[in-house]
């Protein structure tokens, strides 16, 4: 892998700037005030929850709570409200026995195609499986209160154009899981990433459905991703 | 197209934008409806001001060590397995990006919106190079202005501000579209048509919002989900970004876009915020082979220079959106890829005064440009210093109205210069003056108004009427000299004379 | 109480009514009033022009006039102006004769309505005017000087006067000092836009705080030969007066 003259570019720069390179560990950087970190830090367990629900309709996301128990029947009504076609689901195996789901995936496999973004195929058949698939059905890591944000890391059983290419979307998340702001998420992220916990190329941070106010801003709901979404949240202890 | 758009006179293309009452009213309208979304935003965010002062910290602190954090992140980019080059001028990017597209065989080039590679021409000059590739310009926006034969953005967040939506289904008829003009229907055939194309993507050319220093990713804002597919489907993917769009952590970045998306189009977040570097062991989209490359094109320029606080900006558009001359000459008036009160600042500085010497004078710098910026950068006070090297260092201007703003400088510096003028005013505009009806009462005179005449009068009476100023004796200073005469306490007398 | 009358080049050579109305006000609340003969101009247009260098003489000028009487406050009937005047350590800080002058000139000088609420504390300034009547808040007093409650605070006191709120009050009318004048073809789309809002309110009068601003829409008016009253706040607040109407605020504005 390589760089490409970067020297000269850099030395032009800080020649233009005055002042030399390699200066900036001298002069720590601290942010002038906490407010991201501050702004609605003090939301009980239950405001976090209605503010989510509240911004996630705003968005125009279906927006959902539900015990362990009640999930499959939940997954089900959305499933019959979307119709027939080919389901698509990530292949996260720890997810799917914490969420207690795979009697549930057998029941749907009886009716419906069920495929899976599949770690071990290529490309181009990751990609043609999202594509052909009516519906997805993925984890969601967590959900942001303020912006009615579901965030997903790529994973290797839930890839980047699952999110993307299928018409319509749920995602499940944990109740625990839900932040105040995206600041306390990519916190979170930074810190894993830098302690190698987290090895993803890809992270989303999605807020309700695709759109866009292109023609005339006008807004029109489901431009190139999902046509709309569904946010399941799932009471944890 | 590069930065300049036309290279007609700004009063020409003023009177074209005013032909053009679809586009005022548009314009119009998105300014109003954004005034509402922005100030409702940032009003429930809470603490406005202190934001912008940690957007601005964060945006200076980036600028101030920018070679060093360009150097942190092209670093990480290499250990995250990417390339990174640093194209000082923007034949250096195309030719590189030309390279890497004749490498990788590419046939079929996807792009998500990106200000840069319209700056650099990229599109067209990679069209022009090789015969047989296809490129797609795939946010709908930016679609649309490519298959109308490659139009000129008008805003740098609404692209296409200045069609109707019969323009655009004319346009989608030319691609097989049979529909009405529903800009719903119009979407739905966009998003069929281009995801046909996307599937059968091999290389990805996306901007970047920002990237982040100490981890060498990149961070996406966006709406309608094209750049993520951009990411997500072809093997390569090459980023294109401004050097200035770099900032130290994700945490800083986040951040920005919390402010990006607020003073953008008005949301908390938008639909896609993406953190997104090459692919990872065991993940199988997203790009094999990842570039980035880092473009000045004369951005040094700015820096350690008066106009350093430029390169702050974060493209949010929002100086457009409450620009009251934007409003009436719309993008197309600036004749630049970058508008309203950015473009006014930026465009000489990037494409230089012979080009753009017009546009720091295109603004009454009412400082709502200023006001509205999330990260402080003082736009109406850089027009200021622009207007101050067009004139004071570069003698550009000639004629009446250099000479009319010497005398108005001297005048103004000279007391006794000064009251003769206020003593000769009326007389010396009086053989300009014509009489005519009152309409504004309490303000123009009976005796007459000043209509038409010379140089900056001239300009000023084109549009209105000038009363005639009073005769010396009726003006302030000869009244209030009376007026303390007759007091029966008389005060500083020497200041009063 | 001493006050210098800022008397600003506008007032001197269109608005006489405005710099007379302003004495008196500030005179019926005890201000002893002076008028520097010396003083011309804050520089604002030669300065927005890009004539930095030669607008210094006239900043020196402006200061030295403003000092000349030593006074409690300088008081100014244009935002704009006083804006400029505000900003003047910023432009002086690199000249050692003018810096510390520029300062105690821009921490003593005020806009008018600004004064009169903010420093004197006035309520009710005890006029009367009949009509209905629209305000126009220019860029300058609201942004530059961050001044945008002190004239309405004065005129929802004024007996008789129906204050109508304008749409869009935030956009700039097109005036910007001599840019009216070298883009007339925006700007005058600019103060046609104004005009339209203004018309729609139904307001026979039309206020400000900044004659530059009275005068480039009161211009139009007249040329689009649509009725409307000019009249600046000083003399809104100066229309028949009784005094039995004054009041002071119980609580200073913050
Ligand atoms: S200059 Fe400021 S307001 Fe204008 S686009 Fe840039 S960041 Fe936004």
């Amino acid at each position: 892998m390589t760089i490409y003259n970067r020297e000269a570019f850099l030395d032009r720069l800080s020649e233009r700037l005055g002042t030399p390179r390699h200066q900036m560990d001298k002069e720590p950087f601290i942010h002038r005030n906490q407010l991201p970190e501050e702004t609605l830090a003090d939301l009980s367990s239950d405001e976090l929850l209605d503010l989510a629900k509240n911004t996630s309709e705003a968005l125009h996301v279906t927006f959902q709570v539900t015990d362990q128990t009640g999930l499959p029947a939940i997954l089900d009504e959305y499933l019959k409200r979307i119709g027939a076609g080919q389901l698509i689901l990530p292949t996260e195996p720890d997810q799917v026995a914490d969420y207690q789901l795979q009697d549930w995936i057998d029941t749907v496999a009886k009716e419906r195609t069920v495929k899976y973004w599949d770690p071990k195929a290529d490309r181009a058949t990751n990609l043609a499986t999202s594509q052909d698939s009516m519906v997805a059905i993925g984890f969601g890591d967590y959900l942001l209160a303020e912006s009615g944000t579901i965030t997903v890391p790529t994973t290797p059983g839930q890839g980047r154009a699952f999110n993307f290419l299928p018409t319509h979307y749920l995602s499940i998340v944990k109740r625990s899981h839900i932040l105040p702001r995206s600041t306390q998420v990519t916190k979170i992220y930074d810190d894993k990433i830098k302690s190698g916990e987290l090895v993803t190329s890809n992270i989303n941070y999605i807020s309700g459905p695709s759109n866009s106010g292109d023609i005339e801003m006008v807004l029109i709901v489901g431009v190139h991703g999902p046509l709309d979404m569904t946010y399941v949240v799932v009471n944890d202890r | 197209m590069g930065i300049q758009t036309s290279d007609k006179p700004l009063l020409e293309r003023v009177k074209e934008s005013e032909q053009d009452k679809f586009m005022q009213a548009s314009v119009a309208k998105a300014q109003d409806a954004q005034h509402i979304k922005r100030e409702d935003s940032r009003a429930l965010l809470g603490n406005w001001e202190q934001w912008r002062e940690l957007g601005e910290q964060i945006r200076q602190r980036a600028l101030k060590y920018l070679p060093d954090y360009l150097e942190q992140f092209s670093d990480n980019v290499e250990k995250n397995g990417g390339d990174v080059f640093f194209a000082a001028t923007e034949k250096d990017a195309v030719d590189y990006i030309e390279k890497i597209v004749k490498e990788t065989g590419a046939k079929r080039i996807v792009k998500s919106k990106s200000m840069v590679t319209t700056e650099i021409d990229l599109d067209k000059r990679l069209l022009a190079m090789n015969k047989g590739l296809q490129l797609m310009e795939t946010d709908l926006a930016e679609f649309i202005l490519q298959e109308d034969d490659w139009d000129e953005p008008t805003h740098i967040v609404f692209p296409t501000l200045h069609k109707n939506r019969d323009q655009v289904r004319e346009i989608f008829m030319k691609l097989g579209y049979e529909g009405d003009n529903d800009p719903m229907h119009l979407a739905r055939f966009a998003r069929k048509f281009l995801r046909e194309y996307f599937l059968q993507a091999d290389l990805g050319i996306t901007g970047c919002n920002f990237a982040v220093a100490d981890n060498g990713m990149i961070n996406l804002v966006t709406n309608e989900g094209n750049a993520d597919l951009t990411m997500a489907i072809p093997k390569t993917q090459i980023v294109v970004m401004g050097m200035e769009r770099i900032v130290p952590t994700m945490n800083d970045a986040e951040i920005l876009d919390n402010m990006l998306c607020r003073s953008a189009v008005g949301q908390k977040l938008t639909s896609y915020v993406t953190f997104e570097k090459g692919q990872v062991a065991g993940e199988t989209d997203g790009p094999e082979h990842f570039h980035v490359v880092i473009v000045d094109n004369n951005r040094s320029r700015a820096l350690g220079s008066e106009f350093q606080s430029i390169l702050q900006c974060i493209r949010c558009g929002a100086c457009m959106n409450v620009c009251p001359v934007y409003r009436h000459i719309g993008g197309h008036g600036y004749g630049s890829i970058y508008p309203g009160p950015l473009g006014a600042v930026l465009s000489p500085i990037l494409g230089g005064y012979q080009a753009f010497q017009e546009l720091p004078y295109a603004s009454s710098l009412c400082g709502a440009c200023t006001e509205v910026c999330p990260v402080k950068i003082p736009l109406h006070k850089l027009l200021i210093e622009h207007r101050r090297i067009i004139t004071d260092q570069r003698h550009m201007q000639h004629g009446l109205n250099n000479l009319m703003m010497e005398a108005i400088g001297i005048g103004t510096g000279f007391p006794w210069l000064f009251r003769t003028a206020v003593r000769f005013g009326h007389l010396g505009l009086k053989p300009l003056a014509s009489k005519g009806e009152v309409h504004a009462e309490n303000f123009i005179k009976p005796e007459g108004s000043v209509k038409g005449g010379p140089g900056l009068v001239g300009g000023w009476a084109d549009v209105r009427d000038l009363p005639l100023p009073p005769k010396n004796k009726d003006s302030f200073r000869q009244w209030f000299a009376k007026h303390k005469a007759n007091q029966p306490q008389p005060g500083d007398q020497k200041a009063n004379q | 109480m001493k006050v210098v009358i800022f008397s600003t080049c506008v007032v001197d050579l269109e608005f006489p009514n405005v710099g007379i109305a302003m004495t008196e006000v500030l005179e019926r609340f005890g201000c002893d009033c002076y008028l520097p003969k010396d003083q011309i101009c804050c520089g604002q247009p030669t300065f927005n022009s890009g004539y930095a260098k030669g607008t210094q003489r006239a900043f020196r000028n402006q200061i030295d006039a403003l000092l000349s009487v030593d006074a409690d406050y300088i008081v100014g009937p244009a935002g704009s102006c006083v804006a400029m005047i505000r900003e003047f350590p910023e432009f002086m800080k690199d000249d050692p004769q003018y810096a510390d002058k520029a300062r105690e000139v821009a921490a003593k000088t005020f806009e008018f309505s600004q004064f009169l609420w903010r420093v004197l504390g006035v309520e009710n300034a005890g006029a009367e005017l009949d009509g209905r009547a629209t305000y126009h808040r220019s860029c300058h007093m609201t942004r530059l000087l961050g001044e945008s409650e002190s004239p309405y605070a004065l005129l929802a006191h004024v007996k008789g006067l129906e204050m109508i709120p304008l749409e869009n009050a935030h956009d700039c009318c097109g005036f910007g000092g001599t840019f009216s004048a070298k883009e007339p073809e925006i700007s005058r789309q600019m103060v046609d836009a104004k005009v339209g809002h203004i018309v729609d309110t139904g307001a026979e009068i039309l206020i400000s705080c900044d004659p530059g601003c009275l005068m480039n829409i009161g211009g139009r008016f007249n040329r689009l030969g649509k009725p409307i009253k000019i009249m600046h706040i000083a003399e809104v607040l100066n229309s028949n007066v009784d005094e039995s109407r004054i009041s002071y605020l119980k609580q200073m504005p913050v």
